[in-house]
C-alpha cells in the first residue's frame, strides 16, 4: 500500500501539476482577503469569519472547484492500469485492497500537501493558522477523493471517467450546495450523502464526511475485487 | 512438492467454458510448456493461477499454499503476454517500484545486476516508452526475477521477437532452471518449448489433450520409427540370404543398392538391425532415425481430431 501510495502521490508532485493548484489556492487566498470587506457587506460573515478569509476561500475554492480539480487530475487513477494492464503487475504482487488504499491515500497525500502549503503561506499573512477550516477542508478532499477512487474502480473506460469528472465536477457542488439548502422532503434526504450539509455546521459533526468516504471506498473494493484486469 | 496444483479449474465468460475442470500437477523444479492454438486457454489458465482473474469454479495451489493467497504472491514472478510499461518511469525504476512492491525492495546493485542478466543494463535509466518490442520483453523477464521468486510464470516470452534475441531468452531460461527455479510457459513456437521444456502438456478447447515429456509424447504418437541406413554394397554370395532376411520385416524396406530405408516398431530393431549388417559384413557409413516432432505431434492432435469432426 506503502508503495503504491508514494508513486500515486510523487506521481501528481512530479512537473507542475501541484505548483498550478498551490498557485490557484494563494490566488484564491489572496483576493478573498483583499475582498473581504466586500464579501462581509454583501455575505452574512461575522467577524471570525472576516478575519479568516484567507483561508475560507482556499476551503470555498475546495468546496466549490474541489470535485473538479481531484478528478481531473486522478478520474483514471485505477481504470487507466486495467486499460493499459500495467494493473497486471500490481495485481500479481500485491492485494487489490492494498492497490485501492495505496491509490486513495497516495491521492489524498498530495492534496493535503497542496493544502498545508498553501495554508502555511496563507498564515504568514494572516498571523493566524484556522486549524477548524483546515481540518474542513482535509474532510471534503477525503470524500472527493474516495468518490473519484470509487468511479474509476466502476468504469472501465478513462474516457468516460474524463467526461464525467467534467460533469461531475461542475454539477456536484451546485446540486449538493442546493440539496443542502433546499425544504423538498422527497429529494431533500440526499444531502445527507453530500459533503455540504455537514460543512454548513461550525462543530465536528464533519467526520460524518470522513465516514461517507470510507464508505465508498468499501463499495469501491468490492467492486475492483470482481473486476478481471 | 508440486509447484502447481490445480483442482477442476474452470473459467466461464457467460455460457462459454474457456477452461474446462483442469487438473494439472507440476512439480518444483520443471520447466513447464503449455501449448495450444489462440484461444485454447493457455492465458487465462495462467491469469487464474497468478490472481488477474478468479475461477468460476475449482482449486489451486502454488508452492503446496492453497490459493488465492497474499503471501504466495511474493514467491512467484510473472512476465504477462501483454507487456506494456508505465511510459514515466525508466527501466531501472520499474525495478525498483516492482521489487518494493513484492515485499523485497532490490538495491540499486541488485537492479543493474538483474538488467545485466537479460542484456538491458545500457538502457537501465532510460524510459520504458522508449524501448523496442524486444527491450521491452527482457524487462518483463527482469521484473519477473527481481523480486527472486521460486516459481516464474512466462506468458509467450518470446512471442513476436527476432532469432537472436528468443536464442537470447532461452538462454535466461535455461539458467533460470539452473539455478533451481520452476518455469511455467506458454508459446506457440514449438521448437522452442521441445528444446526447453522437460514436460509438456497440449491445451485444447479448455481441456489438456495431452500431457507428458517429450519422449513419452513421441512415444504415444509414434507407430513406427524410420531409419536410413547408407551402407556400402552387399556381397553377391550372401545376397540371398540377406534379402530372405530382409523380407521377414513387416513392411518391406525400400532399397536402392546403398540406401535402405526401414520402417520399424521400435528401437530395440535398430540394434537388431545393424547386427544383422555386421553379420553380413556390409559396412554402415550411416543411420538416420526420423522421429515426430512436437510440431508433428501438435499437427496430429489439432488436425486429425479436427477431420473426424469434419467427418
Amino acid at each position: 500500500m506503502f508503495v503504491i501510495g508514494k508513486k500515486e502521490c510523487f506521481g501528481l508532485l512530479k512537473g507542475t501539476k501541484s505548483l498550478v493548484v498551490v498557485f490557484i489556492f494563494l490566488i484564491t487566498a489572496y483576493y478573498s482577503a483583499k475582498f473581504s470587506p466586500l464579501m462581509t457587506a454583501t455575505v452574512d460573515l461575522n467577524a471570525r469569519e472576516a478575519k479568516d478569509m484567507y483561508t475560507v476561500g482556499i476551503l470555498f475554492l475546495v468546496v466549490i472547484l474541489g470535485q473538479l480539480f481531484v478528478m481531473g487530475l486522478s478520474h483514471d487513477s485505477i481504470n487507466r492500469e486495467m486499460h493499459e494492464r500495467t494493473m497486471r503487475f500490481l495485481i500479481t504482487r500485491t492485494s487489490r485492497t492494498n492497490i485501492l488504499l495505496g491509490k486513495y491515500f497516495g491521492i489524498l497525500l498530495f492534496w493535503v500537501l497542496c493544502i498545508s502549503v498553501s495554508f502555511f503561506i496563507t498564515s504568514l499573512f494572516s498571523k493566524s493558522f484556522h486549524f477548524f477550516i483546515f481540518f474542513q477542508t482535509i474532510c471534503i478532499l477525503t470524500y472527493q477523493v474516495a468518490l473519484t477512487i470509487m468511479l474509476s474502480a466502476m468504469i472501465s473506460k478513462p474516457g468516460m471517467t474524463m467526461f464525467l469528472s467534467v460533469i461531475l465536477g461542475i454539477a456536484f457542488p451546485i446540486v449538493g450546495i442546493w440539496l443542502a439548502l433546499t425544504s423538498k422532503a422527497w429529494i431533500a434526504w440526499l444531502k445527507y450523502i453530500t459533503p455540504y450539509y455537514y460543512l454548513e455546521r461550525d462543530d465536528w459533526t464533519c467526520l460524518v464526511i470522513v465516514l461517507i468516504a470510507g464508505l465508498m471506498l468499501v463499495i469501491a473494493n468490492a467492486v475492483f475485487g470482481r473486476r478481471e484486469c | 512438492m508440486l509447484a502447481i496444483d490445480t483442482k477442476n479449474l474452470e473459467k466461464t465468460y457467460g455460457q462459454h467454458k474457456v477452461v474446462k475442470g483442469l487438473n494439472l500437477q507440476v512439480d518444483e523444479g520443471e520447466i513447464f510448456g503449455f501449448l495450444g492454438r489462440n484461444g485454447a486457454g493457455k492465458s487465462t489458465l495462467i491469469n487464474m493461477l497468478t490472481g488477474i482473474i478468479r475461477p468460476a469454479s475449482g482449486s489451486f495451489s502454488l508452492l503446496g499454499v492453497p490459493c488465492p493467497n497474499g503471501h504466495i504472491k511474493k514467491m512467484i514472478g510473472v512476465m504477462p503476454d501483454y507487456s506494456v510499461f508505465y511510459g514515466n518511469l525508466t527501466v531501472l525504476e520499474h525495478l525498483k517500484f516492482l521489487s518494493a512492491l513484492s515485499g523485497k525492495p532490490a538495491a540499486k546493485e541488485r537492479c543493474l545486476d538483474v538488467l545485466q542478466w537479460v542484456g538491458l543494463d545500457d538502457v537501465a535509466r532510460k524510459k520504458a516508452s522508449k524501448l523496442s518490442f524486444g527491450m521491452k520483453k527482457k524487462l518483463g523477464i527482469a521484473q519477473a526475477i527481481i523480486h527472486d521468486p521460486k516459481l516464474i510464470f512466462l506468458d509467450e516470452p518470446t512471442s513476436g521477437m527476432d532469432a537472436e534475441s528468443a536464442i537470447h531468452i532461452h538462454r535466461l531460461i535455461k539458467e533460470l532452471h539452473k539455478s533451481g527455479k520452476t518455469i511455467f510457459m506458454t508459446s506457440h513456437n514449438l521448437d522452442e518449448v521441445e528444446k526447453l521444456c522437460t514436460r509438456i502438456a497440449i491445451m485444447k478447447d479448455g481441456e489438456i489433450a495431452k500431457i507428458g515429456t517429450m519422449e513419452e509424447l513421441r512415444s504415444y504418437y509414434r507407430s513406427t520409427i524410420t531409419v536410413h541406413i547408407k551402407h556400402g554394397s552387399i556381397p553377391e554370395k550372401e545376397m540371398p540370404s540377406f534379402e530372405q532376411w530382409l523380407g521377414s520385416f513387416a513392411v518391406k524396406p525400400k532399397s536402392d543398392g546403398t540406401y535402405t530405408t526401414f520402417l520399424l516398431k521400435n528401437e530395440k530393431e535398430i540394434a537388431e538391425l545393424l547386427r544383422t549388417f555386421y553379420q553380413y559384413k556390409i559396412d554402415v557409413y550411416r543411420v538416420g532415425v526420423e522421429e515426430p516432432t512436437l510440431e508433428d505431434i501438435f499437427l496430429e492432435e489439432h488436425y486429425s481430431n479436427d477431420l473426424t469432426e469434419n467427418i
